[in-house]
């Protein structure tokens, strides 16, 4: 119990350390929000101005915003492991393995969550679409689409974080990872905002949930190998 | 400026005659791109001594301090810390283990307290919030606690760096180039360190060229070419011929222990 709570401890203050450097830096928040933005913007010019057409979009649209936006964020994340040699560092601190990708996965998950609400406001906005009355399944989806993006995006940015092409190679590796995610949360924004006369937003959630703890469990188990040289 | 007794705070570490070897490697050699950067190294140092790592450039000094400190893996041979296998059990040896390497391992955005109190979370430091102060001062930092490290020069960095290791209680120190970027009063603090740590019985590894600065701080000094020892002087550390023959055929001269 006491080795858990050292290894929540642990995982508590690198998030700290990450939200920290990103509140200074602003790295990851200027840059995700601006693409985010962009990438709503064009698919809504793409589209046209039928309302109606928006509306149907809108839940695919905000889900490939919050997707690709997001990959940009958990590289801008990891990038910080870059200073001076930050990185070994942190692999040779007499911590588990465990904890640091719990850390970094934190840190990814809060950042998702906001980049994620703060784009359902923008899609409610843009697209007129009312995400108020359907708040609590969308909230549902948002939290935990916000984790699986994470959970695999701190696993794939320990993978490219020492390559020089990382900025290629993270959506390549992450994209086809998230598909299953991406798809679920799609369906799930869908059926909420129709108001659910299927009953099957459960269903879809439960995929998403379902998701994310394997990609949770796989990327604890073997993030340790990433920080070795 | 640094403070006269700097505090180090040791494992219980016990007598030093008591304890098995600080560092015991057997023909540990590491290849990168399958060139040799350490050839088959047998080294013994003993518990609580001062051991230079002399070579030029390209010796592996610095590839041995790395392998001790389970940054990189061995690719032949065995190294062990006070007993314990820096491959097999290196969750074990990082706690024992301080390492400052050319690259300082801090993060930018922070302020040097703040990257000082991130490494006390990451160490489990007692008393963490008087120890990082403590670690500031004694490293002539207390002032520019508030400021962030992307605005100090590389000294001052260097400087924060080993006052990263004041807040743990490593019984083994490897320290790659310390002298290096500092001023005369960083120098002063390195070698204040290092009577500091050979007081408490902390056994200390240190690569570095600055060979008369560091020559009355230590009790022996191992010299490394092309990968393998090919002499050791004073007391403290002992290694015997190579029997890799990538190393037989690197090493030029006797070992003389």
């Amino acid at each position: 119990m006491s080795a858990l709570r050292s290894e929540a401890a642990v995982a508590l203050a690198i998030c700290r350390k990450d939200a920290l450097s990103e509140l200074r830096g602003r790295h990851a928040t200027v840059s995700t929000l601006f693409f985010a933005a962009v990438v709503l913007l064009l698919f809504g010019f793409a589209l046209g101005p039928d309302s109606a057409r928006l509306a149907a979009a809108a839940p695919g649209l905000l889900w490939l915003a919050v997707v690709f936006a997001g990959i940009l964020a958990m590289s801008r994340l990891h990038l910080l492991e870059t200073d001076d040699g930050a990185l070994e560092q942190l692999a040779l601190y007499p911590v588990g393995r465990r904890a640091i990708y719990a850390g970094k996965a934190l840190a990814g998950f809060a950042a998702m969550l906001l980049l994620a609400l703060l784009v359902l406001g923008a899609v409610g906005v843009l697209f007129a679409v009312d995400v108020a009355s359907a708040w609590a399944p969308l909230l549902a989806t948002v939290v935990l689409g916000a984790l699986g993006v994470a959970a695999v995006g701190t696993f794939y940015a320990g993978v490219t974080v020492r390559l020089r092409a990382r900025e290629v190679m993270l959506p390549l590796l992450m994209l086809p990872v998230l598909a299953p995610l991406l798809l679920g949360a799609v369906k799930a924004t869908s059926a909420a905002l129709a108001g659910d006369p299927f009953g099957e937003v459960a269903a879809w959630l439960q995929l998403m949930l379902a998701f994310d703890v394997v990609m949770i469990v796989a990327g604890a188990a073997t993030y340790g190998y990433l920080l070795e040289d | 400026m640094p403070q006269t007794t700097i505090y180090v705070s040791p494992r219980s570490l016990g007598a030093p005659d008591s304890r098995p070897p600080a560092v015991a490697t057997t023909d540990l050699a590491r290849l990168f791109a399958g060139s040799a950067a350490l050839a088959g190294v047998s080294l013994n140092v003993e518990a609580g001594r001062t051991i230079a790592l002399l070579g030029p450039n390209g010796a592996g000094k610095t590839t041995l301090l790395r392998l001790l400190a389970t940054a990189i893996r061995p690719s032949y041979g065995r190294a062990e810390v006070d007993g314990l296998d820096v491959d097999r059990e290196a969750h074990l040896v990082r706690a024992r283990v301080a390492y400052v390497s050319h690259a300082t391992g801090l993060y930018d955005d922070l302020t040097a307290r703040e990257n000082l109190q991130f490494a006390a979370a990451m160490l489990a430091t007692p008393d963490a919030a008087q120890r990082v102060e403590r670690a500031l001062a004694d490293v002539g930092l207390a002032e520019r606690a508030g400021d962030r490290v992307r605005d100090f020069s590389a000294g001052m960095r260097k400087r924060l760096a080993l006052g990263r290791i004041l807040l743990g209680s490593a019984s083994l120190v490897l320290l790659d180039e310390p002298y290096a970027a500092l001023d005369a009063e960083g120098l002063q603090l390195v070698d204040q360190l290092l009577a500091a740590w050979r007081e408490v019985g902390v056994t200390v590894l240190v690569a570095s060229h600055a060979t008369d600065r560091l020559g009355p701080l230590l009790d022996g000094a191992v010299l490394l070419e092309r990968g393998v020892v090919v002499r050791v002087e004073g007391s403290g550390a002992t290694s015997v011929a190579p029997s890799l023959p990538v190393a037989r055929r690197h090493s030029t001269r006797a070992v003389a222990p």
